[in-house]
Order: structure tokens, then C-alpha cells, then sequence
């Protein structure tokens, strides 16, 4: 067996429950070893696990039980107050992907913005700027105001940068709501694609069919604890009898 | 297991094998400096793209501060302070003050800002404010020209201390971003701090010397001045025309001053930064 290439030991992350909560200088610099003060929570706590790479992988819980958090911790947005997350490969993560796009410039420079924040270099963009365009389908509008477009387009261009990235670890956290049915169904083809081109996968969705057509193996979260790690048809059973939901 | 395609296949597939060159291969530092100079150059072409007068706007703004001082200092009151020309004694010190206060201002709202951008990258955290620092020093060496064009106007004497001016530039860039480290994510957490960042700020602009000299100020508050690290600094550009302005006891506590700033900043950055991530 090789290395690893996500491996999270004993990782633990807590949020304040109130955003207007007192914070003073004390607090701030206070060591993140402390105990959980009053007011706050761990969202995620003793979370361990490693992942092989092309392993896919579906996250499944209910709404607030980390999910989202847990993402974010393997992309590197946030960082863990306990514990270790090491994360050997690149990572292309489809969370908030809008996020890097600037309303007052064009879609070109939008896409050369993205993409080099990601990591590209420009010769890489230039050999792949057509594909993007051609996937996103907005070849009219290459050169108009990012703000001018559709929020459709929007996601698809955003889309289509952060899946061209050619990092080998993909992160998906249930962006593909939106968008047409036809365009979603792309988008799932791309992700196939990537997994056949042996990516590591992490997607997090609700949608079980969707899990089950992409995931091998499941990860169940529930109140911030890592529950059950098996084979994703394991999980899903668990999960759906945990809650009383009848299989689809 | 997925097998993986082979290394040999042809890449003319749309999607390109695992083995294909990625961006992370590049050493940390080069996609340090490769995001930094993205950031920068997005926010110059934003803020030339979306304006009709472009760069003129950078150059606008000292120049009408400083004919605003010029007219008052020596048409309204009778001027005591400062060298001759007035103008190049006061641009010399205008110019580098809009760096640092247009870069520090700015530094308030680093985060918040970005929020959007911060929460889907991972890119190293400091750039969001070295950027800032840097984007700023580009409008600053872009207005140098009026500086230049003045003193051929009034012919103030060019003399050996313009080689200082790359050092001053390099303290600049240390305690501004020092400071800006600082200052950005104290802000997330006390919001109040962005108005009193902004009064402080007009607070330093009389308590630096623009627009008088280190040396014009009563003998017991000379050597206090010299903890302002601007002092120093302000008396390396100056040295350019002014050769009597430079003091190397007032630079040189500018510099430790600046290193301090820097060593704090990056302190409470680094202490600050996982809270940081989680609040905005």
C-alpha cells in the first residue's frame, strides 16, 4: 500500500455559536489548545481517517454536522484547531467557486485570474483556454463584464476553470445545484472523466443516487463526529435507518 | 481501484492523465510571488479599467495635496519651515506618505474584502496583504515622475542621496507591511478599528514630517520624533535635494522600528490567522 494522500489524525475545529459574541486580546492569543470555552462548539472532533489516491469518496450527513467544514479543512480554507490534516497532492476545490471571479473584468481575464490563483501558469491556461470556453459554453462572451452574465453562466464558467485544473485531488460540495439539468449532467461526466484519469474525489451531496454513482466508499458525519467509515452502500443504509428515511 | 491510463497514451484526450505536469510542482516561493503579482495586477486593472483617467488618478491625488499645502504654507502663512523649493521639500515626503496611508487604509478592509476569494483559495494568507503594499508601491514609484518634474521646474540640486532612495523604499515596504499585518486581522475581529485606524492615520500625517522637517520641531521633541518610524524614512527620500535633512540617528531608529513592526505583525498574524479564517 503507498502513502496516503489525505491523512486527517485526531482533527477537531470549533466555531463560535454566536457571531456577535465578546471577543477580547486575551481570547485571541490564547493558546488553541484550550478547552472549548462557553459559546462555542466543535463542529467536527477526533475526526481520523486517510485516503488512498483515485479512492472516491462520498460525504453524507445531515445539514450542520460538518460536512461542509470538513471540506474546507482537507482544501486548506480553514485551519484545524486540534490534530493534524496533511494533505500531499494538489487539491481542486469546487466550494464557493464564484468566489475568485471579479465582477469588473472580462471573462478572459477572469479565467486567467482563477486559474493562476489555483496555481496555472499562463502556458497552461493558454493550451486549455478553448476547452473551458467551449465547456462552459459561452464562446459569445468571452470578452463582456463578468457582472453581465447570467448567474447560470456564471457557475458554469466558474465550473469549468476549477474542474481544468488538473490537480489531482477533486473536492465537490454540492455546487452542481445549480445550473440546467443538461449542464449538471456534464459536469457529472467531467467529474467521471477525472475519476477514470485516477483523481482522488471528496464529494459531499444529499443526493444518493449521485453518491452511489460516483463513491465508493462512504464517510458518515453526525454531530461533528465521524460515525461510520465503510463502503458507500454501507453507509447510505446506515444513514437512511438512522433518520427513518425509506430507501429511494 | 481505478486503474490509471497509461503514462504513454496519447493526451489528446480531453482530460489529461494523472502523470501530466501540475501546477504544484512549482517551489512555494514561485507561486508565492506568482499569486502576489496576479492579485496586484488585478487590482491595477481594475482600477484603471474602470476608470476614464486611469493612472492620472494616482498622480491627481498628491498633486492636488500638495498644492493645497504649497498655497497655504507659503502664499497664506508666512513659511518658517521645510527647504527651499517648498514644493520638492514637500512632494519628497507627500508621495511616499500616500503609499503607506493608502496601503494601510486599505489593509482595514484586506479581509473582509476578499472574504469570497479567501474562502476558496488556499493560497498563503499574507498575500492578501502584501498585495495591498505592493500594488500600492507600484502607484507610488508611478507618481515618482511629478516629484522629478518639480524639482527640473524649481531646479532643486540632484545630489549623491538620491541612491538612498531603493533603501527607503525598502524600509517603506517592511513597516508597511508590518503594519498592515498588524492592522488587517485585528480589524475582522473589532470592527471599530476601521475608523480609528482612519483618525490615527490623519493623526500620523501631522505628526510625521511632511510638512515640516524632523529638524524644525523643539529640541526636547526631536529625539521622541525619532520613534516615529516615518521620520526617518521621510528624511531618506528627502536626501535626494536635501542633504542637511538626513539624520542617520533618527534613520537608524526607523529601521529598528520597522523591523519591530515586522516582527510584531507577523506575530499576530500567524496568532490570529486560524480565527481569522473562521470569522469572515
Amino acid at each position: 500500500m503507498t502513502a496516503p494522500v489525505i491523512a486527517l489524525t485526531d482533527v477537531g475545529i470549533r466555531f463560535r455559536r454566536n457571531r456577535r459574541g465578546r471577543r477580547n486580546f486575551k481570547d485571541l492569543f490564547a493558546g488553541r489548545k484550550r478547552r472549548s470555552r462557553p459559546g462555542e462548539f466543535w463542529a467536527l472532533r477526533h475526526v481520523s481517517f486517510t485516503v488512498q489516491r483515485g479512492e472516491a469518496i462520498g460525504v453524507v450527513g445531515r445539514n450542520g454536522q460538518g460536512k461542509s467544514t470538513l471540506l474546507k479543512l482537507v482544501t486548506g480554507v480553514v485551519l484545524a484547531d486540534e490534530g493534524t490534516v496533511h494533505v500531499v497532492e494538489g487539491v481542486a476545490p469546487l466550494i464557493e467557486i464564484t468566489g475568485g471571479f471579479v465582477d469588473d473584468l472580462s471573462v478572459r481575464d477572469n479565467v486567467y485570474l482563477t486559474a493562476g490563483l489555483h496555481g496555472m501558469t499562463r502556458k497552461q491556461i493558454d493550451s486549455r483556454f478553448d476547452d473551458i470556453i467551449d465547456f462552459a459554453e459561452i464562446a459569445d462572451f468571452i470578452d463582456t463584464p463578468y457582472k453581465h452574465l447570467s448567474s447560470g453562466m456564471k457557475v458554469r464558467i466558474a465550473f469549468a476553470v476549477i474542474s481544468r485544473l488538473e490537480e489531482p485531488i477533486l473536492l465537490v460540495d454540492e455546487v452542481l445545484a445549480v445550473g440546467d439539468k443538461a449542464f449538471r449532467e456534464k459536469c457529472y461526466q467531467r467529474i467521471e472523466e477525472l475519476l477514470a484519469g485516477g483523481r482522488t474525489l471528496f464529494f459531499v451531496s444529499h443526493n444518493e443516487r449521485d453518491l452511489r454513482r460516483f463513491c465508493t466508499r462512504g464517510l458518515y458525519l453526525d454531530k461533528g463526529d465521524l460515525v461510520l467509515d465503510a463502503p458507500i452502500s454501507e453507509v447510505l443504509t446506515r444513514y437512511n435507518a438512522d433518520y427513518g428515511i425509506k430507501p429511494a | 481501484m481505478r486503474s490509471e491510463p497509461a503514462l504513454s497514451a496519447p493526451t489528446i484526450d480531453r482530460v489529461s492523465s494523472y502523470a501530466e505536469v501540475r501546477p504544484e510542482q512549482r517551489t512555494p516561493f514561485a507561486r508565492y510571488r506568482h499569486s502576489l503579482w496576479l492579485l496586484t495586477q488585478r487590482d491595477l486593472r481594475v482600477r484603471y479599467s474602470t476608470s476614464v483617467l486611469g493612472y492620472f488618478w494616482s498622480i491627481l491625488d498628491p498633486l492636488v495635496m500638495a498644492g493645497i499645502y504649497w498655497f497655504v504654507f507659503t502664499q497664506v502663512f508666512e513659511r518658517t519651515v521645510g527647504n527651499d523649493p517648498y514644493i520638492v521639500f514637500l512632494l519628497a515626503a507627500l508621495l511616499p506618505w500616500m503609499w503607506f496611508n493608502g496601503a494601510i487604509a486599505d489593509c482595514t478592509r484586506a479581509f473582509l474584502r476578499e472574504a469570497k476569494l479567501i474562502r476558496s483559495t488556499r493560497i498563503p494568507r499574507t498575500i492578501w496583504v502584501n498585495r495591498l503594499v505592493l500594488s500600492k508601491g507600484i502607484e507610488f514609484l508611478a507618481s515618482v515622475p511629478v516629484l522629478v518634474i518639480f524639482a527640473v521646474i524649481y531646479g532643486a540640486p540632484l545630489t549623491t542621496g538620491v541612491f538612498l532612495f531603493p533603501l527607503a523604499i525598502l524600509i517603506q515596504t517592511v513597516l508597511t507591511a508590518g503594519i498592515g499585518l498588524l492592522v488587517a486581522p485585528l480589524v475582522v475581529f473589532f470592527r471599530d478599528l476601521e475608523r480609528a485606524i482612519k483618525l490615527v492615520l490623519r493623526f500620523l500625517f501631522y505628526a510625521s514630517p511632511i510638512i515640516y522637517a524632523t529638524s524644525d520641531l523643539p529640541a526636547g521633541l526631536q529625539f521622541w520624533a525619532a520613534f516615529n518610524p516615518l521620520s526617518g524614512l521621510f528624511s531618506l527620500y528627502r536626501a535626494a535635494f536635501f542633504p542637511e535633512q538626513l539624520d542617520w540617528f533618527v534613520v537608524g531608529i526607523s529601521v529598528l522600528m520597522s523591523l519591530l513592526f515586522l516582527a510584531l505583525g507577523l506575530f499576530v498574524f500567524a496568532r490570529t490567522e486560524r480565527a481569522v479564517l473562521k470569522e469572515i
